[in-house]
């Protein structure tokens, strides 16, 4: 029972961590960002291919080499796209998505990379009658830091109030002097860190990466951030955090059954979406981006 | 030295033509109103010159530099801030997270707490409700927030856009009392109104604007003189320019 609660926790904490990613870029782009699953596989690839320096100095160059590919697509495609429509934002998320899919296909190669990353992470611990696995502890250690890191950034600091006000209502922030370069840039960058982080845990848990690595999580944190609430950093976060959880207890009670866990999720995902359209914590200032 | 003016300026969304060559001059200090029905092309002539809406062609020089064209972010760096129509401030922040957020657009870093201080005793309620939720604050209440975010940055020049939407008499009565004494600080007014007397009774002059144009200026005094006004504002008459 203990490890089923860890293991909800530490799934709820990873697709928060993955929804709040999704869910910053959103806010001050209102850009639904496909491609942010690619930024988790390039995260996953630098891990791999850098471990052999050691586990530190693997997880500077993985973060800050995802941060920077978020830079690169903001700077090389959404940057030119600001005044184009939510639809073709959207294609072109795709396009960033499968082009990246196919280039880590061309470097790395279509199958799987592996490699271990933390193998203590993957050990488990006793506690009398009750057996806990690491990576459920580090997992939940890792997201508390990560989302009250941002929570921390968010709240707290100028640029994060900036973010605040940009997501909210993107022309006035601009009007009051928010540059709206520095917060995309800015949301991009830490979009970019969070997906490096959901990288980690990921492929400690699976010991190997391919190109297609981010796009299942991708595609549920996205559910996330709808049930959270478009366009709100918190509900994003707590979508995200709903979604993980959901599935992570639906794996457990189903037992045999667990090949409807997605079914389950998505009849739960629909109700809440009929009760609370606007998600759980809706922003009602969802205005046009930049 | 004019602080601003304005020439020939054409602006619109998308192929859409809003704005006729627009031209406006003021000098430090002065408050000037800009009245017109729904749809005049007012709103899009405040956000031209504040960067919100990209103007096609003619000129623009605040305080002896050319701003067509620049960011709003840039402008309100160099003293020109504006309060959009329907108050626009951030519901979800507080009073104080709100004017922080004016700071933003501060060219001296310095001064900042003086700046806020004084803005505080213009808008005392402000002070009470300081780390209260800008959206639970009244009508009013938020469009004095609105005012005070946009002084935190000490613009010579504010920008107005219908202060007066949604208000009642007595507020609006209030609201316009502040903007004397926003002037008696030298800053500059452009005040956007569709309630032309009320404007009239406080700018030393008024543009009126139809279907995009402006039409005809108007001094304090033609506030009395109900034909003329009719004339400019509906069109009925002969235009004065």
């Amino acid at each position: 029972m203990i490890q089923t609660i860890l293991d909800a926790l530490s799934y709820g904490g990873l697709y928060g961590l993955a929804a709040l990613g999704i869910g910053l870029v959103f806010g001050v782009m209102r850009l639904v960002n496909f491609a942010h699953g690619e930024l988790i596989a390039i995260g996953a690839y630098l891990f791999i291919v850098t471990i052999d320096l050691g586990l530190p100095l693997s997880i500077l160059i993985a973060v800050t080499g995802t941060a920077i590919l978020a830079l690169l697509m903001e700077f090389s495609v959404f940057k030119r796209l600001r005044l184009a429509g939510p639809a073709v934002l959207l294609i072109a998320s795709f396009g960033v998505s499968v082009f990246l899919q196919r280039f880590y296909e061309i470097i790395f190669g279509a199958l799987p990379l592996s490699g271990q990353i933390a193998p203590w992470m993957t050990g488990v611990m006793e506690f009398g009658d009750t057996t806990i696995t690491r990576g459920s502890i580090v997992t939940i250690i890792l997201a508390l830091i990560l989302l009250g890191g941002m929570w921390f950034f968010i709240e707290k600091t100028t640029l994060g109030l900036q973010i605040r006000a940009a997501s909210s209502d993107f022309q006035t922030a601009r009007l009051l002097g928010v540059r709206s370069n520095r917060v995309i840039g800015a949301a991009f960058v830490f979009s970019g860190v969070l997906a490096a982080a959901v990288a980690f845990v990921l492929v400690t848990q699976r010991g190997s990466v391919d190109p297609l690595f981010g796009v299942n999580i991708t595609i549920l944190a996205l559910v996330g951030t709808v049930i959270g609430g478009l366009g709100s950093l918190q509900g994003a976060a707590l979508g995200g955090f709903a979604v993980g959880a959901t599935i992570s207890l639906l794996n457990s009670f189903l037992g045999n059954y667990r090949v409807y866990t997605y079914t389950w999720l998505f009849i739960l995902v629909i109700i809440v979406l009929l009760v609370r359209p606007g998600g759980l914590i809706s922003n009602k200032a969802v205005k046009e981006r930049v | 030295m004019t602080l601003l003016s304005v020439r020939d300026l054409q602006a619109g969304y998308g192929k859409v033509q809003v704005l006729f060559n627009g031209h406006i001059d003021v000098e430090p200090g002065e408050l000037v109103g800009i009245v017109g029905p729904n749809g005049a092309g007012k709103s899009t002539f405040l956000g031209t010159l504040a960067g919100s809406v990209r103007a096609s062609s003619g000129s623009i020089e605040f305080d002896g530099a050319s701003i067509k064209g620049r960011n709003p972010e840039d402008i309100v760096r160099l003293g020109l801030a504006m309060v959009p129509e329907g108050r626009a401030i951030f519901t979800d922040l507080t009073v104080n997270e709100n004017l922080r957020l004016g700071l933003t657009g501060r060219r001296e870093k310095s001064g900042a707490q003086q700046a806020v201080d004084e803005v505080m005793d213009l808008f005392p309620v402000l002070t009470t409700h300081k780390n209260h939720q800008a959206g639970l604050l009244s009508g009013g209440q938020q469009q004095q927030l609105a005012i005070a975010r946009a002084l935190v940055s000490e613009p010579k020049l504010l920008l107005l856009d219908e202060p007066s939407l949604g208000l009642s008499p007595t507020v609006i009565q209030d609201v316009f009392g502040v903007l004397a004494r926003i002037q008696e600080r030298g800053t500059a007014i452009i005040v956007v109104e569709q309630r032309a007397h009320l404007v009239m009774s406080i700018a030393v002059r008024t543009l009126v604007m139809r279907e995009g144009h402006i039409r005809a200026t108007l001094s304090q005094s033609d506030a009395q003189d109900e034909a003329k006004l009719a004339a400019a504002y509906f069109g009925t008459g002969e235009d004065r320019e």
